[in-house]
């Protein structure tokens, strides 16, 4: 019942356009991150879940309630979504305690008062900050902070709880650890999330799902590993790392199974076998992307390992990075990107070779 | 089990998500009032359409009664409708406050007669303005203006390097020494100095005689430097006020940027500290500056014995002091004065637009503080030399006056309680006091009032209007005191019989809310847009209507700035005479009236006792003021 739903949702400001035709589906407990660049409309499409925003287009759904929809002109304001949400700067109210703070949504509800001592002080257990409850706001560190804000947002426990960079102005070591405490909280409660960043490996390490979004516009859904081993086009392919995009013509294709098919592919000095998620025709041209970590080293002798990609190239740069090397190859005039094992052993010439389960065809 | 959790609370409230699934009309409209108003311009049809689109939704038979009755409340807190009726009211409001007095002038400088009397339109009182004797008044205004300013903002820029930049000793406590002058009503300090400077008998001239053994007078206040010099002693601290957070916020890193790459200290302090608080600087000599051409005291105490015409002492003069009253010539003279204005506003936008530096970020900077080993006793002793001159001498003087039968004679067996015992005894005393705290209070409050809806308005909102809103409330800060009390004195007269505002305690009531008013909207709101768009909206998500949003957290946030801002107005109004002057009339004297009466009828020593009696009012409420901003700093 406490699922999303967003229909061909829009948000335009005068004649700009900063969110069109969204669709999107969250399932109950589901934990789904919407990952894009600053001003791709990420922030904009939460605002519109929350009712701080009111779409132009389309219809918003949650649990089996319309709450916003723009041909009938509904729109629920954000008072009366219950929808729990933490901000960016967590919008901790400095003039009350911490106590105060996260009792607020069950006040303006009216709950009665012991009901509302014992709620505060489960939900601040559950964010173990159990013992500040009587501590002035602002006398808190970030991280506390933060715990405090995801407090006031579960202890009514909303339908939904909404996520706004939440890790964004915590610094490195913390972020990794709230988010990983954040994320079992959200698996143990089983609380429906939409949560945004743009961070793509906090993204990766949390979600369910990925929207990834681009100039208003959902350029692709899945999971994390669906979205950064199989992206549909160029630009998620690139949004995650730096990948190396080799121009090919197909020469092949052959059906795997369902959605998926094998493609034989020529570039210049090179030709292999991947994988693609359309059938292509002969002679289309295709790039084919390579993760710099899925290229592994191979002696010259031991050319012809079945339909793997075989490339040829010198090195020209190299850079340690403790678990891993840097290296970047220059293959027939294009330099390629390869993280390899640190301790390797690096000739000035090398012959690598790409799996065809990692290599990934997308249309040029 | 965590599951559980949530599920029992769902069992437990099962009301609550039946409730909150009552979408009504009321809600959409104080959702976010922005965007409404944005889809109101761009989508008209769909915004009605939305209306009876939520009627059809709403399903009164289900609603329980109490539901329903709040319901019908927030109706009440956001409709459109009652929106737009608030803006109106508001706007109605402040038409009456600034365009009123305004169109009066504009009204009483074209037609012959004050308004209501027959007369003909002319632009005689224009051609009067034109003459000779008025353009060495206006080179007196502004050329006052300028002497006083530029002195005084070297005076300001050394003291707030002192107090924020040096490790000179007890800096917290000089720093509300040192500001206390700006807070004295400037009215105390003329007679003050009027007694202390005075030729004939004055306190300095007998102690340089007594001194010297000469009978030469070499301090006469009565003259240029009195007038600038008393000028002064206010436009120092204001400076200082407005100034030293630009000190005390820099970034300390860009100064020492400057010293790694070799500057000496002192080239640091010319390069760089000066240049990032420039645009500090110069918009505090600039409004400065302006107060210089609207103040009225100084002029009218000390320049006007000596013949020197300042524009506003000639506008009181043409009014008070000629008979018949020259109403025309007056309100022409009144647009010379605000064209003034205007003229320096436009060039100050013209000078500061792009030159505003964030080196006042905001953060939590801590400055470099210069060592001045033993010079710091100097510093020490400079800051306390002006706080002696400027509120010990003045107030030593009222305090000496105040126990002596006759001004100027000081001699044991001249010392006396009479004047206490008759201040005490006078009706009108009391009358002016009472007068002064009720207005104080109510006008204080009413103006913090006023100018936190309109500063909410046009800061949080984007409602439709509030541009008019805010401009007519920024208007009569264009208007000196002494204008706006002529535009109120006929404004009031004009109104019909059903209104009695004019002659009574009303009409500066309300000269005191329009005057206040520019002041409040700018505290309020900076304290506004200093409170993130997040903290209201958090509460919103979080289940709380616009009104509990606004009470919980927007006013419990607001209202250190809201007390600071009422102080200030109240001093503001204890302090002010040029339109109280020109409004008041028996039984609606306020103290500094009642002074300036006194004070033309020869009687210094009872203007001494009542002089010291504000001052202590002034010192309670300063103290009171910074408690509050004590408070303010250990919560934020």
């Amino acid at each position: 019942m406490s699922n999303v739903v967003l229909e061909k949702v829009s948000r335009n400001f005068g004649k700009f356009s900063a969110v069109s035709g969204v669709d999107l589906r969250v399932n109950e407990g589901e934990f789904v991150t919407l990952l894009g660049p600053s001003g791709c409309g990420k922030t904009t499409t939460l605002r519109m879940v929350a009712g701080l925003e009111q779409n132009t287009g389309g219809r918003i759904s949650i649990g089996d309630r319309v709450v916003s929809d723009a041909e009938r002109g509904l729109f629920v304001p954000a008072e009366r979504r219950a929808l729990g949400m933490v901000f960016q700067s967590y919008a901790i109210w400095p003039h009350m305690t911490v106590f105060d703070n996260v009792a607020y949504p069950l006040r303006v509800r009216r709950t009665p008062r012991p009901d509302i001592r014992a709620r505060v002080l489960e939900a601040l257990r559950l964010v173990e900050m159990g013992d500040y409850a009587d501590r002035p706001a602002p006398a808190l560190s970030g991280g506390q902070q933060q715990r405090v804000a995801i407090a006031r947002a579960l202890v009514f426990e909303p339908a939904l709880l909404l996520l706004d960079e939440p890790l964004s102005n915590l610094d490195a070591r913390l972020r990794a650890q709230m988010g990983a405490e954040f994320r079992a909280l959200q698996k143990r409660l089983q609380i429906t999330s939409l949560y945004v960043t743009h961070d793509q490996e906090e993204a990766m390490a949390l979600s369910d799902r990925i929207v990834v979004m681009q100039a208003g516009r959902v350029l692709q859904i899945g999971t994390p590993e669906e979205i950064y081993q199989r992206p549909l086009s160029q630009a998620v392919a690139t949004f995650f790392g730096s990948p190396n995009l080799l121009p090919a013509t197909v020469v092949a294709c052959a059906r795997l199974g369902e959605s998926q098919f094998e493609l034989s592919v020529r570039g210049s000095g090179w030709a292999g076998v991947c994988r693609a998620r359309e059938a292509a025709v002969k002679d289309a041209t295709v790039l084919v992307m390579v993760r710099p970590e899925n290229i592994r080293l191979v002696d010259r002798a031991s050319r012809d390992t079945g339909g793997s990609i075989i490339l040829s190239g010198r090195v020209i740069d190299s850079s340690f990075h403790g678990a891993r090397r840097s290296v970047t190859i220059d293959v027939g005039g294009s330099l390629m990107k390869a993280d390899l094992p640190a301790m390797a052993p690096l000739s000035e010439l090398v012959t690598l070779n790409i799996d065809e389960r990692t290599a990934w065809a997308l249309a040029s | 089990m965590e599951r559980s959790w949530q599920e029992k609370a769902e069992c437990a409230n099962p009301a609550r998500s039946f409730a909150s699934a009552k979408p009504t009309g009321a809600e959409k409209f104080c959702a976010r009032p922005s965007l409404i108003e944005l889809a109101e311009n761009l989508y008209p049809q769909q915004v009605n359409m939305a209306i009876s689109a939520d009627e059809r939704v709403e399903d009164p038979g289900r609603v329980p009664f109490a539901a329903g009755l709040r319901a019908r409340l927030r109706v009440l807190e956001g409709t459109a409708a009652s929106r737009t009726a608030g803006v109106a009211l508001l706007v109605v409001i402040l038409a009456f406050l600034s365009i009123y007095p305004l169109s009066m002038l504009l009204y009483g400088s074209l037609h012959s007669t004050p308004p209501g009397m027959a007369g003909v339109f002319n632009l005689d009182g224009y051609q009067a303005v034109l003459t000779r004797q008025n353009l060495v008044m206006l080179l007196n205004t502004v050329g006052i203006s300028l002497a006083k300013t530029f002195p005084s903002l070297v005076i300001a820029v050394l003291l707030a390097w002192i107090l924020a930049r040096t490790d000179t000793p007890f800096r917290g406590a000089l720093e509300v020494l040192v500001t206390l002058p700006f807070f004295i009503p400037p009215i105390l300090t003329a007679m003050a100095w009027g007694m202390l400077g005075n030729p004939q008998v004055g306190l300095l001239n007998q102690l340089y005689q007594w001194a010297t053994g000469s009978s030469n007078s070499p301090i006469n206040v009565y003259s240029y430097g009195g007038v600038i010099w008393h000028m002064m002693q206010y436009s120092i601290p204001f400076m200082f006020l407005l100034i030293v957070d630009a000190f005390r916020a820099m970034d300390p890193s860009l100064e020492e940027a400057a010293r790694m790459c070799g500057a000496s200290r002192w080239r640091t302090f010319r390069t760089v500290t000066l240049l990032l608080i420039l645009p500090a600087l110069s918009s505090a000599a600039i409004l400065s500056f302006i107060r210089g051409i609207e103040n009225f005291e100084s002029p009218l105490f000390f320049g006007s014995p000596a013949g020197i015409r300042v524009i506003t002492t000639d506008i009181y003069d043409s009014i008070n002091q000629r008979s018949p009253p020259q109403y025309q010539y007056a309100t022409a003279v009144s647009f010379v004065i605000m064209a003034l204005l205007l003229l320096i506003v436009l060039l100050q936008w013209k000078l500061l637009r792009g030159r505003n530096f964030t080196t006042v970020s905001g953060k939590g900077y801590s400055p470099t503080v210069m060592k001045l080993g033993k010079w710091r006793w100097a510093t020490f002793a400079f800051c306390v030399l002006f706080f002696a001159v400027t509120v010990v001498l003045p107030v030593g003087q009222l305090l000496i006056g105040s126990f002596f039968k006759f001004f100027g004679f000081y001699q044991w067996d001249m010392l006396t309680l009479e004047h206490y015992r008759a201040v005490f005894g006078s009706s009108e005393f009391w009358r002016g006091f009472g007068n002064t705290m009720l207005l104080g209070l109510a006008g204080a409050s009413l103006t913090m009032v006023l100018g936190g809806v309109v500063a909410y308005i046009s800061v949080r909102t984007k409602w439709r209007g509030r541009m008019l809103i805010d401009v007519m409330a920024w208007l009569p800060w264009m208007m000196p005191g002494i204008v706006l009390g002529v535009g109120f004195l006929w404004g009031f007269a004009l109104l019909p019989h059903a209104i009695p505002i004019y002659g009574t305690i009303w009409a500066l009531l309300l000269a005191y809310i329009s005057l206040g008013t520019p002041l409040s909207v700018q505290v309020m709101s900076s304290a506004y847009s200093q409170l993130s768009y997040d903290i209201e909206e958090c509460s919103r998500v979080h289940g709380a209507s616009w009104l509990q949003t606004m009470r919980h957290i927007m006013i419990a946030l607001a209202w250190p700035s809201f007390a600071v801002g009422w102080v200030l107005v109240f001093f503001g109004i204890m302090r002010e005479l040029s339109a109280s002057v020109l409004l008041y009339s028996v039984g609606s004297e306020v103290l500094s009236v009642v002074l300036l009466k006194l004070w033309t009828n020869g009687n210094a020593e009872q203007v001494s006792v009542i002089g010291l009696m504000m001052i202590v009012l002034v010192v309670l409420f300063r103290w009171v003021q910074l408690k509050v901003i004590k408070a303010r700093i250990s919560t934020l």
